[in-house]
């Protein structure tokens, strides 16, 4: 047991050789992390989360993106629609105009027609009423030719009785007018 | 030496195998009697440090952007430490420039520690006080150059020996226990802590097999002897898991604490 204790305090008493390798051990192991180990590491875990918040940000572009290209399509689409109903009420109003020209000329043709063909028909009846009176003249020269020529002995009655039948007419054809 | 070598092989002929506290200083086996001169347990931690070393320098020389599963067990102890342990206890303005040193304790200490459980091994590589002094020390240096420049040597001294709010009689006493704390107590109870730790583990577990082993082979009666040496080897089992906690542990502890005192020199915010 004496010699147990002796020992025990020799576990104490760091030795030459041991304090030399010790220190050569501790140096070449704390070079070896903080000169590799340790920052071929943290690169590794900066790398990593580099691309982490890299593809983070790649997400965040693309949704940024898409929302604009949604914005950009549905201001497109409102656009349109504004236009679709413009270019409808412009329709719109054009055909109701092209209707109310039609309209417009029509009733002026209508009017132009009849009045043209009032005018036609006031010209044929003059035409008419001239022919008549100048028939009516020769049918009463020859019917009084005729009368003249049956009954000629009463002159003087024959001829009140012409006078009297143009007059007659000439009244007729007054009233008419 | 000699006679404990004599009692040892006195025990071992009269009983099983015991470890005892020569274990921790086996004879040195290369370059003996010089300053290079290597024995079991710097052997050992030659041997650890090189896997340390391969295996860190593998996976980081391979390390991609999507880590695989090791890659991502290694990833998981960095961000353990760079999170858990540092920001969490000094926060992350002040802890960034700590990082790459305590990772390198926490890797470094837990490996050494684990070789006390690895087959062959069966010794941690922190189990000479050697080591964990010399981590100790680093820890010291960097709590005082810390000191220096945050607050300066002066202040330093003065807000640590001689607390501001204590009445003055109360220094006599304080300030020499204070300045024992900043330069023997600190570095002394992280080593103390991480070597003891592995010297306890490793008897508590040597001792399990030596007398599983004692019971198996050696007891004349096998009725008894193989019942008792089977609980004596589950019990090396357990300890051995317990052992592969405690390497764990005792990084993490080596760590935080390291952390703490480095952010002790800092003033209050």
């Amino acid at each position: 047991m004496v010699t147990l204790a002796d020992g025990g305090i020799d576990l104490f008493i760091p030795k030459v050789y041991d304090i030399v390798w010790s220190l050569i051990i501790l140096v070449i192991v704390a070079l070896f992390f903080y000169k590799f180990f340790m920052p071929k590491f943290n690169s590794i875990f900066d790398e990593r989360a580099e691309k982490i918040e890299g593809n983070i940000d790649k997400a965040k572009k693309a949704r940024s993106d898409a929302d604009a290209a949604k914005k950009k399509y549905e201001d497109q689409l409102n656009q349109a629609r504004v236009d679709a109903s413009k270019i409808t009420d412009d329709a719109r109003t054009e055909a109701t105009k092209i209707i109310s020209d039609a309209h417009t000329r029509a009733d002026k043709e209508a009017e132009q027609i009849t009045a043209n063909a009032q005018r036609s028909i006031a010209s044929q009846q003059q035409q008419a009423m001239v022919s008549l009176k100048s028939e009516v003249g020769t049918l009463a020269t020859a019917l009084a030719g005729k009368i003249l020529g049956s009954k000629l002995q009463d002159s003087d009655v024959q001829t009140n009785m012409l006078d009297d039948m143009i007059d007659d007419l000439d009244k007729k054809m007054d009233s008419t007018k | 030496m000699i006679e404990a070598v004599g009692a040892n092989m006195l025990l071992a002929s009269s009983g099983p195998d015991l470890p005892g506290v020569n274990d921790f200083l086996p004879p040195e086996i290369l370059f003996q009697g010089t300053p290079f001169a290597i024995n079991r347990i710097i052997l050992i931690r030659l041997v650890a440090t090189v896997v340390l070393l391969v295996v860190l320098g593998i996976t980081a020389a391979r390390a991609k952007l999507i880590p695989g599963r090791w890659q991502g067990l290694v990833e998981y102890g960095i961000e353990f430490v760079r999170n858990n342990v540092v920001y969490e206890t000094m926060g992350e303005l002040r802890g960034r420039r700590y990082v790459p040193m305590i990772t390198t304790l926490f890797f470094t200490i837990f490996v050494f520690n684990l070789f006390g459980i690895i087959p062959g091994a069966n010794m941690a590589a922190t189990a000479t006080v050697t080591m964990p002094l010399v981590f100790a020390i680093w820890v010291l240096i960097q709590y005082w150059i810390a000191a220096v420049r945050e607050k300066g040597l002066w202040h330093y001294i003065r807000d640590e020996c001689f607390t501001p709010g204590v009445p003055w009689p109360i220094y006599i006493l304080l300030a020499p226990i204070q300045l024992l704390e900043l330069l023997i107590v600190r570095p002394a109870s992280l080593t103390i802590r991480l070597f003891a730790n592995m010297i306890s583990g490793h008897l508590v577990l040597a001792t399990c097999l030596a007398f599983a082993q004692y019971w198996f082979i050696e007891a004349a009666n096998k009725f008894v002897g193989i019942p008792v040496g089977g609980l004596w080897f589950v019990g090396g089992f357990v300890m051995t898991l317990f052992e592969a906690f405690i390497a764990f542990l005792q990084a993490y502890v080596f760590a935080i604490l390291a952390t703490v005192y480095i952010n002790l020199s800092y003033p209050d915010e």
